[in-house]
């Protein structure tokens, strides 16, 4: 049985269309990137997993069972939806004691959680005061207070500083490698791919890939970015080879399906000046953008 | 049990409700205590709020029970709430529960305040006890009103959802509004939530007015009724962000 399951998943909002009959399942244990652009209704999908909010069509299924049927749901799924959604005037640890409460959790697991997130210190300030990488914290928290064995986290590296981004892979393989189900999003490729097995990709509410990692990777080809005295003339004469030539946002030529040494070759057949070569390292990312249909995938 | 225990603690883990507590039994003290000692003697009899308190804290305490849900939504820890307990007329039962706990316990507290400011004034200025009507009846109906004025703005606030117009539609109904089919031929303004909670504070006067449980009974009903409203409105809602 799937851990977490949406089947013809549909939302609208008036004449909006959130999310568009998509249906994925996730199975038990290991990390689960849940990857769209802002807007591509990741967070919809997310809270209708989590019976925040009714499907217009379709179901969300937690154990194969609808989120409001959970018999005890803070040690069933825990999730960590934004960093915002806290009481200003609260402190860190009384909003994790108040959910505690409500679900028979003793207070001594508080304590557990805030030391897990390093949070500790800063537990008996207000919220107000917090930072976003703490609130970040604090919600992660709150997801991990009933030891649950799903976790949904939207966006939790949001906020984080390349330590803090460090950590939460940390946490986040830890809590796969104790058989815990993870399902994270994000609209970052990078953010995701050295913690994810799979990868569950959609766009405009629709399902565009849903895949191992593994076999993600090997799908992707190598990109070179090129400047050049004449991009036009290269361009063209790099796509009679059977190269795939797109501009970056600066104007440079990133080239696939076509080695270093092929791209110098044509170039000098045409006496075009080559000014650089180089091969990206981020060509992951670049066949995610890829796959998402580009561009709304940059600028966040 | 245990989501009236969360219920209570995010009642009393930020600064407002005690704020709130604090200013209105506070103001309820000094003005009080002026008016007692300072009103003419013959005339104490007349000042019917001598022991029923003023619209001051009455407004606070309806403020405070559209608080208990609005700001769950205003800053979003509905999510968390509603993730604890997916079954969300839970949550809202709880939500009772506490807004019928601390309004009694603030009436007690205004009884406490009242009885230890009023009574030895008055009796010292006329020589009497105050005005007609046993003062623990009008005492206990105090507390009964606190508690179903808190659970009235619980209501509103569940239908409104929107903090700042939850809590001016709270006060206009219930204050305003509420008062004016007072106005119309016949007693059916005695059957809206302002008169019944002057019954209910045991002004019962003129023609057709219901007595102190019977007030108590009308407000009942109307706290109780949009309570009823909000939970089904609340749990049909999406929670979007």
């Amino acid at each position: 049985m799937a851990q977490l399951e949406v089947r013809n998943l549909t939302k609208r909002y008036g004449s909006t269309v959130a999310v568009d009959d998509l249906s994925f399942a996730v199975e038990a244990g290991g990390v689960t990137g849940f990857l769209g652009p802002n807007g591509s209704g990741k967070t919809t999908t997310m809270r209708a997993l989590l019976g925040l909010l009714w499907p217009t069509r379709g179901e969300a299924l937690i154990e194969g069972r609808p989120p409001t049927a959970m018999e005890d749901p803070l040690r069933t799924v825990g999730a960590a939806l934004e960093a915002t959604a806290f009481h200003p005037g609260r402190s860190g640890r009384n909003h994790l004691r108040t959910l505690a409460a409500a679900a028979r959790i003793p207070r001594s697991r508080v304590e557990e959680v805030l030391e897990m997130v390093e949070l500790s210190g800063a537990a008996g300030r207000r919220v107000k005061g917090y930072s976003l990488g703490m609130r970040q914290r604090l919600a992660l928290a709150a997801a991990l207070l009933g030891e649950p064995r799903i976790l949904i986290l939207d966006e939790p590296a949001n906020g984080l500083d390349p330590q803090g981004m460090r950590w939460l892979r940390d946490l986040l393989r830890a809590q796969a490698a104790e058989g815990r189900t993870v399902l994270v999003s994000s609209h970052v490729l990078s953010e995701v791919s050295q913690v994810a097995e799979e990868l569950v990709m959609i766009r405009d509410g629709k399902l565009v890939s849903h895949t191992t990692l593994a076999e993600f990777t090997a799908g992707g080809s190598a990109v070179s970015r090129v400047r050049a005295a004449d991009l036009d003339a290269l361009t063209t004469a790099l796509g009679e080879r059977g190269a795939k030539v797109r501009r970056d946002e600066d104007g440079a030529l990133l080239v696939e399906a076509l080695g270093g040494v092929e791209i110098g070759e044509v170039a000098l057949a045409r006496g075009i000046a080559i000014h650089e070569l180089a091969p990206q390292s981020s060509s992951l990312e670049a066949r995610f953008l890829e796959v998402m249909g580009d561009e709304e995938g940059v600028e966040a | 049990m245990n989501l009236l225990h969360s219920e209570w603690l995010k009642l009393f883990t930020t600064r407002t409700t005690w704020v709130m507590l604090g200013i209105g039994l506070i103001c309820e003290g000094l003005f009080m205590g002026l008016i007692v000692g300072l009103v003419p003697a013959d005339e104490l009899d007349e000042v019917k709020e001598l022991i029923t308190g003023t619209g001051l804290l009455m407004t606070l305490i309806l403020v405070l029970g559209v608080l208990t849900i609005t700001t769950e939504f205003r800053h979003g820890t509905a999510s968390s709430t509603f993730l604890v307990s997916p079954r969300r007329w839970r949550v809202l039962l709880a939500k009772l529960g506490a807004a019928v706990l601390v309004g009694v316990l603030a009436g007690l507290l205004f009884v406490a305040v009242n009885g230890a400011i009023v009574l030895p004034i008055y009796s010292d200025r006329t020589g009497a006890l105050p005005p007609s009507g046993g003062i623990a009846e009008i005492y206990a109906g105090v507390v009964a009103s606190f508690a179903l004025l808190c659970v009235f703005g619980l209501g509103v606030g569940a239908i409104i959802r929107n903090q700042v117009g939850a809590i001016i539609a709270a006060i206009a109904f219930f204050f305003i509004i509420s008062s004016l089919p007072y106005l119309l031929p016949g007693n059916i303004g005695e059957y809206f939530p302002a008169s019944a909670l002057g019954s209910l504070h045991g002004h019962t006067e003129g023609e057709g007015a219901l007595n102190q449980v019977g007030g108590g009974l009308v407000l009942a009903a109307w706290s109780f009724g949009l309570w009823a409203l909000g939970t089904v409105l609340v749990v049909r809602r999406d929670l979007s962000d």
